[in-house]
């Protein structure tokens, strides 16, 4: 019951204590004070009758007990009592605070999932444990986050005012992404296994509306309005197993009428304002057309694509113009929406995008084009992280019929090729290969694609990397091609010049691999300490003081080494901070010291830690303190 | 999770007057912001009732003596949890005074 009165009342109350101390930390601390008072009380004592007054006036009276004792020397009583004078019953008081704490949660000075983190802690209520729950992770990662969120806004010194009119526009933006983000991750859950996480869909809504009420701008009519249709669309976009429904074969019947009557009333708010339509209120104008048709065929996909075309204007993102190929292909048939796909398969940002190739899928099979439709889905589920998206994907690649393939297959090739190659070329070739398989499909005959296929798979794969790196890319793709018998693939693949090796610093090729997260937070570490390899691998997590960014040990770090940690820590307290991919044979068991108390693995070692480096970038380690 | 919430009175509820009017509008504004409260409204004391037999159908015009309780007002809400939706019919009946509240899960 607690919780529930918490949950309806916290932003008000922290928002108003925000407002009283001048710091989010300290006013979270007080209500979280209030709260445990609620709890200490109430059950004795009943609820009281106000029970959100009960708790804004025990943590005022802290708030203010504390500003006494830091004041005392140099303010009078009487000046004191008129500072903290705002008798807050006052709504549209409320609603103004409500905003500075929602701008100040979504400040640019954090990182995006800090934003989300604080704003569902300090607006919508939510324990750190609901926010671990829902974003499947550690709650002692969602605990570090919140405090250096808080930290980071104190170490800027962000104030509690709102935003001046140069910069308000893009403050909002940042407000309603993160609210839009809550929502998503709630409604299209990009990974595990549930399509859909409620909660976040309804804290998104409720945060909303809130933003809503104390901002009533037409941008954030319109997100309110995107959201609602969007929800009401939960219960008819899965099957009974959990397989996801598009758009145009969902049982419109099972749509909530009672959301999209709220959608189009917050539409209507919106259209009132007036003014030019904005990224948000084009999307919310796209999913009233769809709320509006009777039937899937009844939809007015003439005036989505117009839609889309003003929203790629505003925001020409990837995905905005993959949408509006899907538009296209809907309005002017599937060759026309094929044709709007070609240039966003060599876009990098789309190449482990699942959506990219399913819809691909959908657009060759209504052209007849079975077989490529199939390997599109096998595509498309090898890329979704979302296990009920994947089995759905396969199961309409099942459901085509499998041509029999003439000649060699792509994964099998590959395959046959890197065994006949020693350990560290496989490895090596490996990697690149891999990116070939996902990118053209495993079941592609390696007698299929185009010079030109081969040439944008490169581009959007390794386009951006330094020029070593593009070059063993091609070497890798130019070795197998011509072992395959097709050499003719990689002819228009040149080699780029690369930088003479002396004089040294060269390019920094380390930053621009694609090393997983353990290698990235040791390369950062070497390279902002500038201390000893041995000393850091020898870090345990418990010598870490990551507030102060330095070890027990005496190893200090800078800012691209502290982002990195918490998540590489995740939800471990003590042992070697860098551990070794694999478990031990049991037969090879390491000293007590260097193995991880959470998951058994042993201690990255220098000569394995030395190689993958290597490996990825052809330097020793101990570079890494000299390069720039 | 979503549920009906049915406020009932019999003779006894007393007329609502000009201050529970506002209370009442100020509550709804709130929760139809936060999303919470998706429709509301009152009813009248008597309506209809329609008995079905086999093929027979009866109408009966109300009001009902043999109810002692009526449903006078409902409101459809949408809540995380049944402390949210105990806690939102407590303010609710805070603002109405004495009386009777049903509070079903939508299934």
């Amino acid at each position: 019951m607690i919780d529930a009165v918490w949950r309806l009342e916290s932003a008000k109350i922290v928002a108003a204590l925000t407002r009283l101390v001048g710091d989010v930390g300290l006013a979270e601390e007080f209500s979280q004070d209030a709260l445990v008072a609620a709890m200490e009380q109430w059950p004795a004592e009943g609820m009281p009758g106000n029970p959100g007054a009960w708790l804004m006036s025990v943590a005022r009276r802290r708030a203010i007990d504390h500003i006494r004792a830091e004041r005392r020397h140099d303010r009078t009583h009487e000046q004191l009592a008129h500072d903290l004078r705002h008798d807050d019953d006052d709504h549209e008081h409320d609603r103004d605070d409500t905003l500075r704490l929602m701008f100040l949660s979504c400040h640019p000075v954090l990182p995006p999932p800090a934003r989300v983190a604080l704003t569902l802690k300090l607006l919508g209520g939510l324990s750190t444990a609901e926010i671990a729950r829902a974003f499947l992770t550690g709650e002692q990662v969602i605990a570090r986050r919140i405090a250096d969120a808080k930290r980071t806004l104190a170490e800027h010194r962000v104030g509690f005012d709102l935003p001046g009119p140069d910069e308000a526009a893009d403050r909002l933006a940042s407000v309603l992404e993160v609210v839009y983000l809550i929502f998503n991750e709630g409604y299209a859950a990009a990974s595990g296994d549930d399509l859909m996480r409620p909660g976040l869909t309804l804290d998104a809504l409720r945060l909303g509306g809130m933003l809503a009420e104390a901002a009533p701008r037409p941008e954030v009519w319109g997100l309110l309005a995107l959201m609602e249709i969007q929800a009401s669309r939960a219960d008819a976009r899965t099957g009974p197993s959990g397989e996801p429904i598009p758009l145009h074969e969902q049982n419109r019947g099972r749509w909530d009428r009672l959301r999209i009557r709220r959608g189009f009333a917050a539409m209507l708010r919106a259209r009132e304002l007036g003014g030019p339509p904005g990224p948000y209120l084009l999307q919310a104008a796209i999913a009233v057309c769809h709320a509006q048709a009777p039937t899937a065929e009844e939809t007015d996909w003439d005036r989505i694509v117009s839609l889309y075309e003003l929203l790629v204007r505003l925001t020409p993102t990837p995905v905005v113009r993959l949408n509006r190929a899907v538009a296209v292909g809907m309005a002017r048939g599937p060759q026309a929406g094929l044709d709007r796909t070609d240039d966003l398969t060599a876009d990098p940002a789309l190449r482990n995008y699942h959506l990219l190739p399913a819809v691909r899928a959908d657009l060759l099979l209504r052209l007849g084009r079975a077989e490529p439709a199939r390997r599109e889905f096998l595509r498309a589920a090898a890329l979704a992280d979302n296990a009920a998206e994947r089995a759905f994907l396969e199961r309409r690649a099942a459901d085509l019929p499998a041509e029999e393939p003439t000649g060699a297959t792509l994964g099998p090739a590959v395959a046959e090729f890197l065994a006949g190659l020693a350990g560290p070329t496989a490895r090596s070739y490996g990697q690149t290969l891999k990116r070939l398989r996902t990118a053209l499909g495993e079941q592609t005959p390696v007698a299929e694609p185009a010079p030109a296929e081969v040439a944008r798979v490169a581009t959007a794969a390794w386009h951006g990397t330094a020029a070593r790196t593009w070059n063993r890319h091609v070497a890798a793709l130019r070795s197998f091609f011509t072992w395959a018998g097709r050499p003719e693939l990689v002819a228009e693949l040149t080699r780029r010049p690369e930088p003479p090796p002396e004089p040294r610093p060269a390019a920094p090729a380390w930053r621009d691999t694609e090393a997983a997260l353990r290698e990235r937070a040791l390369w950062w570490l070497l390279r902002e300490s500038a201390a000893p390899v041995t000393r850091v691998l020898a870090l345990n997590v418990e010598d870490l003081d990551l507030a102060d960014r330095r070890s027990r040990t005496g190893i200090t770090w800078r800012s691209r080494t502290a982002a990195l940690l918490p998540d590489l820590i995740g939800d471990r307290t003590r042992g070697p901070l860098f551990l070794s991919g694999r478990r031990p044979a049991p037969a090879r068991a390491p000293a007590e010291s260097d193995r991880c108390p959470h998951t058994g693995r042993r201690r990255l070692s220098y000569e394995r830690a030395e190689r993958l480096f290597k490996l990825a970038t052809g330097h020793t380690l101990s570079d890494l303190k000299s390069q720039d | 999770m979503r549920y009906l919430m049915l406020s009932l009175a019999d003779e006894n509820t007393p007329a609502p007057d000009e201050r529970l009017f506002a209370e009442m509008g100020a509550f709804i504004e709130e929760m139809s912001a936060k999303g919470i409260l998706l429709a509301t409204g009152g009813l009248e004391p008597g309506g209809l009732r329609m008995t079905s037999s086999g093929e027979e159908f009866t109408v009966t015009d109300g009001p009902f003596t043999e109810a002692k309780e009526v449903a006078v007002g409902f409101a459809l809400v949408e809540v995380r949890s049944e402390d949210e939706v105990l806690e939102l019919a407590r303010r609710f009946r805070r603002i109405v005074g004495d009386g009777v509240s049903e509070i079903r899960r939508v299934q």
